[in-house]
C-alpha cells in the first residue's frame, strides 16, 4: 500500500477537529487498506509500532530526526531549527526544508506503508554504540525517497507529534463503520479491545473476518486487560446517592496497581497503563505462586511499600526506588512490599469479568492464601450511613489514600470509568476536596536558592476531546530541595526545542517538556482565568479555568500516563460543584 | 565443500571490516575460486562499497564451491581486534555452519553466522570523465581543510589542475593541486567536470582505509557519482561509490 494514501488522509484529518469528519476520513482509509497491514496503519496512526504492553518503542529523539533531515536535504541543522521555530510544527518545517533536497541516491524505492513500518521497526530494534548513527541513516533512507509531504508525516509519526485529536474510540467507531457497516457494533469492538489491549489486533481481525472474528476475543493470560476505573465522589453522602444503601468498601491503598498474570511457573506483571513491569518486582515473581490456589489466573492487586518492622504502609514514592535498570535487587531488599489482591479477572481458562463483584470477591478469597507477603485488600459491606465515614477514617489512619466503593452486583467493566466503582479520597484541607493529577508541560528557571534548578513548573490538564494538554496553573510551592533536584533530573530528558503542539499555553515557559510526567496537586479553588487554557470558552467565552493556591503534594505519579491526568471535563464538573457549594452557603447565611 | 582463506597478518581484515562498518551493520561475503568479494549499500542508498579480494592476495586460499557467509560487523570486528598485527588469520566455515577464525598459532574462535538478507546490489553504470590520483595523506588533509567551513566537498578538474572547494555560512575554502605536484601523481580529464559530495561519508571511509592505501583514485563526472579506489597491499582494491549532491 502506498504511504501517500496514509499521508493524504493525515493531511485531511489535520484540517478538522470535528469527530464525524475525522471518523469519515478514517473509514475511507480503512476501506482501501489491505487487511494484512491494517494493524500497521492503526499503530502508526497512534504513533506506535506495537501495543504498549509489548514495550517496543520508537525511541527517536527530535535531535536525531533533525540530523536526518539535515543529511537528506543538505541544509545545516541550525537552519532547520530556525524553520521549526518559525512554523511551530515539526512536520511542516521538515516538508518545507525537504523541498530543497539535494542529496541524490543510487536506488529509489517506493515509499509504502510496509516499508515505513518495517524501517521504523528496524530502528526500534537497534541497540548499542553506533545505533544513533544507524537510526539516522534509516530515517534518512525514508526521507530520501519520500515526497516532502510524506516525509513530514513520517517525521511526525516517529517523533510522536501527530496531532490528530483522535482517541481510541474514534478508531473503534471507524473500524465498526468500515467493516461491519454500522457504528452499532462499536460496543463489541470495544470489548475486544478491552480484553486484548491491542487496537491493531482488533483492526486486523475485523478487517479480515468481520464481526464474527470479534466475538472470539476473550480474556487470556499474558494479554493484559484494560483496567476498570472509578469515578470520584467528594463525600459519603454523594456515595450513598449514587450507590444505594448497600455496597462494598475497600481500602484504597497508596501503591502501584498491578495486573498479575500467572500460568504455572510463568508470571508477568502489568502496570495500570499496561506496561510490562515484571522486572521491578522480582519478589512478587518469586513469592506469589505459593499463595495462589490456581494454575492459571489473572488477578489485580495493589503493591504497597511497607515498613517491615511495624507492618505499616509507606507512601507510594518508596516504590519508585525500584524503577531502575540496574540495582533492582538492592532496591527490592531496601524497600519491601506486600501485595494486596482486590479482584480476579480470569481463573483456569474462564473469564470472570461478567461475574458480580460479590462472586468475584468470594472467588478471590478462595484463590489467595494470605501470608506475610500476599494479602487481601481489607473490605467491608456498607450497611449503615456511618459505615463509610468510619471505614474511611480507619483507612486513612492505616496510611491509605481513601476508599474504593463497589456495587455488589456490578460486573467488571474493563477499560471503563463507570459509577459501578467510586473512589473517595482523604479530605485535604482545601475547598476542592480532592487532589488533581496534572501534566508537567513547562518550567521556569528559579532564582535565589533555586538558581540552576526550576523555580516553578507549568502544569496542564488533559483534554480528551482534542487530545491536547491545556495549561491550568504555575506551581512553585510544595517542593523540597530534594524534590527540586529530582525534578531537574527527571525533566531534563523531556526537554523539547519547541513547544509540543499538543500543549496549549498562554504563558511562555523558559523550557518546554514532552508532556509525560504527571504530578499530584492540591489547590484551594478553581477560578476563571484569562491566561490558562483548560476548559477554554466553556464556562465563559475567552476564559479558561485556573487553580488558585496550587501546591505540590510531593507525589510524582510515575504510574500514570499523561492521558490519565485530570481531564478538562473533571475540572469543569469540580468548578460547577464548587459554585453550587458557594451558592448553598450563601443561601444558608441569608436564612 | 572446502573453503579456507589465510592472511599472514591481521591488518587486511581490519581494513576490510572498518571500511564495511562505515556503511552497514551486517555484511555478506561471497567466496569463490577467485577470492572473496563484498558489496553493500548504506541504508540511505547514498554510498556503496565494492571490495574484490583476489586469491593471490592471501597466503593460502582454497575454495572449491562458491559460498556466501553473513556476519554482524560489530561481532566480527571485536573478534578480529583480538589479533596482534603480526598474527595470521585463517577463516573457514564449519560443518555446523559456524565461522571458524584461527588467530595466530593458538587462538580459535567459532562465530555464529547470520542469514544473509542482502539482495544483490547492482553497481552504478557510469562513464567517468575525470580521473585524479591523490596520495592518501594529502586527500585526508584536503578533507580536513574543507571541513573547517563546509559539510560538502566540490571537486573541479581541468586538464592541468584539480580544485577542491567548500562553502558554508562562515566562508569558503579552496585547495588547488597542479599537474606534476607530488601530492597528485595522476590527472586525466576527458571533459572538465564539477560535482559536490557529502564530507561525512568521505571522511569516514578515508579514516577507515586511507591509512593503509598509498594513493586514492577519484573518478567522477559533472553531477554524477564519485568512485574512490583504494589500492591496499594484500587486499586488492576497494571501490567506494558516493551519490552526488545536486542543487535543484
Amino acid at each position: 500500500m502506498k504511504f501517500s494514501l496514509v499521508a493524504e488522509t493525515l493531511k485531511f484529518m489535520e484540517g478538522t477537529t470535528k469527530r464525524l469528519e475525522l471518523t469519515k476520513y478514517l473509514v475511507d482509509l480503512f476501506k482501501i487498506t489491505p487487511p494484512e497491514i491494517i494493524s500497521h496503519v492503526v499503530y502508526l496512526l497512534q504513533g506506535k509500532l506495537r501495543p504498549d504492553h509489548e514495550g517496543i518503542e520508537m525511541g527517536i529523539a527530535e535531535k536525531i530526526a533533525i540530523k536526518a533531515i539535515s543529511k537528506s536535504a543538505g541544509v545545516p541543522i541550525k537552519k532547520i531549527q530556525q524553520e521549526y521555530n518559525k512554523l511551530g510544527d515539526f512536520g511542516q518545517a521538515a516538508s518545507k526544508i525537504l523541498e530543497q533536497k539535494t542529496q541524490t541516491t543510487f536506488l529509489t524505492q517506493d515509499i509504502t506503508v510496509e516499508r515505513v513500518y518495517d524501517t521504523l521497526y528496524k530502528i526500534a530494534e537497534l541497540k548499542g554504540a553506533r545505533s544513533q548513527d544507524m537510526k539516522m541513516k534509516y530515517i534518512s533512507s525514508l526521507l530520501n525517497d519520500a515526497t516532502p509531504i510524506e516525509a513530514g508525516f513520517i517525521l511526525k509519526i516517529i517523533t510522536n507529534s501527530l496531532r490528530l485529536g483522535i482517541a481510541d474510540f474514534t478508531i473503534l467507531d471507524s473500524l465498526a463503520i468500515a467493516f461491519t457497516g454500522t457504528k452499532e457494533n462499536r460496543g463489541m469492538l470495544e470489548h475486544a479491545y478491552n480484553v486484548s489491549s491491542d487496537l491493531g489486533k482488533v483492526a486486523s481481525a475485523v478487517a479480515k473476518n468481520g464481526i464474527e472474528a470479534i466475538k472470539n476475543f476473550q480474556v487470556a493470560v499474558f494479554s493484559p486487560v484494560r483496567p476498570m476505573l472509578a469515578e470520584r465522589v467528594k463525600s459519603p453522602q454523594e456515595a450513598h446517592e449514587k450507590m444505594g444503601a448497600e455496597f462494598a468498601a475497600e481500602y484504597k491503598l497508596d501503591g502501584e496497581r498491578v495486573q498479575v498474570h500467572l500460568q504455572g511457573e510463568k508470571i508477568i506483571l502489568y502496570s495500570r497503563s499496561l506496561e510490562n513491569i515484571t522486572n521491578y518486582y522480582p519478589d512478587i515473581v518469586e513469592k506469589i505462586s505459593r499463595a495462589i490456589n490456581a494454575k492459571e489466573v489473572i488477578l489485580e492487586a495493589e503493591a504497597v511499600a511497607i515498613n517491615e518492622d511495624s507492618g505499616e504502609f509507606l507512601a507510594f514514592q518508596e516504590l519508585m526506588h525500584r524503577r531502575r535498570k540496574y540495582g533492582v535487587t538492592k532496591a527490592v531488599s531496601q524497600y519491601p512490599i506486600t501485595v494486596n489482591f482486590f479482584d480476579v479477572m480470569f481463573v483456569d481458562s474462564k473469564s470472570c469479568l461478567n461475574l458480580s463483584y460479590k462472586e468475584r470477591r468470594k472467588m478471590l478469597e478462595k484463590l489467595v492464601k494470605e501470608d506475610t507477603f500476599a494479602k487481601l485488600v481489607p473490605m467491608i459491606i456498607v450497611k449503615n450511613d456511618n459505615d463509610v465515614e468510619d471505614f474511611l477514617e480507619n483507612a486513612i489512619n492505616a496510611g491509605c489514600e481513601g476508599l474504593m466503593l463497589k456495587q455488589l452486583d456490578g460486573i467488571y467493566k474493563a477499560g471503563a470509568r463507570g459509577s459501578n466503582w467510586l473512589k473517595i479520597k482523604r479530605e485535604y484541607r482545601n475547598e476542592l476536596g480532592d487532589s488533581l493529577d496534572l501534566v508537567v508541560i513547562g518550567a521556569f528557571y528559579g532564582r535565589g536558592r533555586r538558581t540552576g534548578k526550576y523555580g516553578a513548573l507549568l502544569l496542564g490538564t488533559y483534554n480528551n476531546e482534542t487530545d491536547t494538554f491545556p495549561s491550568i496553573c504555575k506551581v512553585g510551592t510544595g517542593f523540597t530541595d530534594e524534590s527540586l533536584d529530582q525534578f531537574y533530573q527527571i525533566l531534563s530528558d523531556k526537554i523539547t526545542i519547541k513547544k509540543n503542539p499538543r500543549i496549549e499555553s498562554g504563558l511562555e515557559a523558559d523550557v518546554w517538556f514532552e508532556p509525560e510526567v504527571v504530578i499530584e496537586i492540591v489547590a484551594s479553588e478553581i477560578t476563571l482565568s484569562p491566561i490558562h487554557k483548560t476548559a477554554m470558552d466553556t464556562i465563559r467565552k475567552g476564559s479558561g479555568l485556573a487553580l488558585r493556591f496550587p501546591k505540590f503534594t510531593g507525589r510524582i505519579r510515575l504510574e500514570k500516563t499523561p492521558e490519565n491526568a485530570t481531564t478538562d471535563q473533571e475540572i469543569i464538573s469540580l468548578y460547577n460543584g464548587q459554585k453550587r457549594a458557594v451558592q448553598e452557603e450563601k443561601k444558608q447565611n441569608y436564612l | 565443500m572446502v573453503f579456507s582463506a589465510k592472511t599472514s597478518g591481521s591488518d587486511e581484515w581490519k581494513a576490510v571490516i572498518s571500511a564495511i562498518s562505515t556503511l552497514v551493520e551486517e555484511a555478506t561475503f561471497e567466496a569463490t575460486g577467485e577470492g572473496i568479494a563484498f558489496r553493500g549499500m548504506d541504508p540511505s542508498h547514498v554510498a556503496l562499497i565494492d571490495i574484490a579480494w583476489p586469491n593471490s592476495a592471501f597466503e593460502k586460499y582454497e575454495c572449491d564451491n562458491d559460498v556466501k557467509f553473513g556476519v554482524r560487523i560489530d561481532e566480527f570486528s571485536k573478534l578480529i581486534k583480538r589479533a596482534d598485527k603480526k598474527d595470521s588469520i585463517e577463516v573457514s566455515i564449519s560443518e555446523e555452519n559456524l565461522l571458524l577464525v584461527t588467530i595466530g598459532k593458538n587462538k580459535k574462535y567459532k562465530m555464529r553466522l547470520i542469514e544473509s538478507s542482502a539482495t544483490d546490489t547492482p553497481l552504478p553504470k557510469i562513464s567517468y570523465n575525470a580521473r585524479i590520483g591523490v596520495t592518501s595523506t594529502e586527500f585526508d588533509k584536503i578533507l580536513g581543510d574543507i571541513q573547517v567551513v563546509s559539510e560538502y566537498l566540490s571537486i573541479s578538474a581541468t586538464a592541468s589542475k584539480a580544485e577542491f572547494s567548500g562553502r558554508g555560512d562562515s566562508g569558503e575554502a579552496v585547495i588547488t593541486l597542479e599537474k606534476g605536484m607530488v601530492e597528485m601523481p595522476e590527472i586525466g580529464v576527458k571533459e572538465e567536470s564539477t560535482a559536490t559530495y557529502s564530507l561525512e561519508y568521505l571522511n569516514s571511509i578515508v579514516k577507515a582505509v586511507g591509512t593503509v592505501a598509498g594513493t586514492v583514485i577519484c573518478e567522477y563526472s559533472t553531477k554524477m557519482p564519485l568512485r574512490l579506489e583504494f589500492k591496499v597491499a594484500n587486499i586488492g582494491r576497494i571501490h567506494f561509490y558516493l551519490a552526488p549532491r545536486v542543487e535543484s
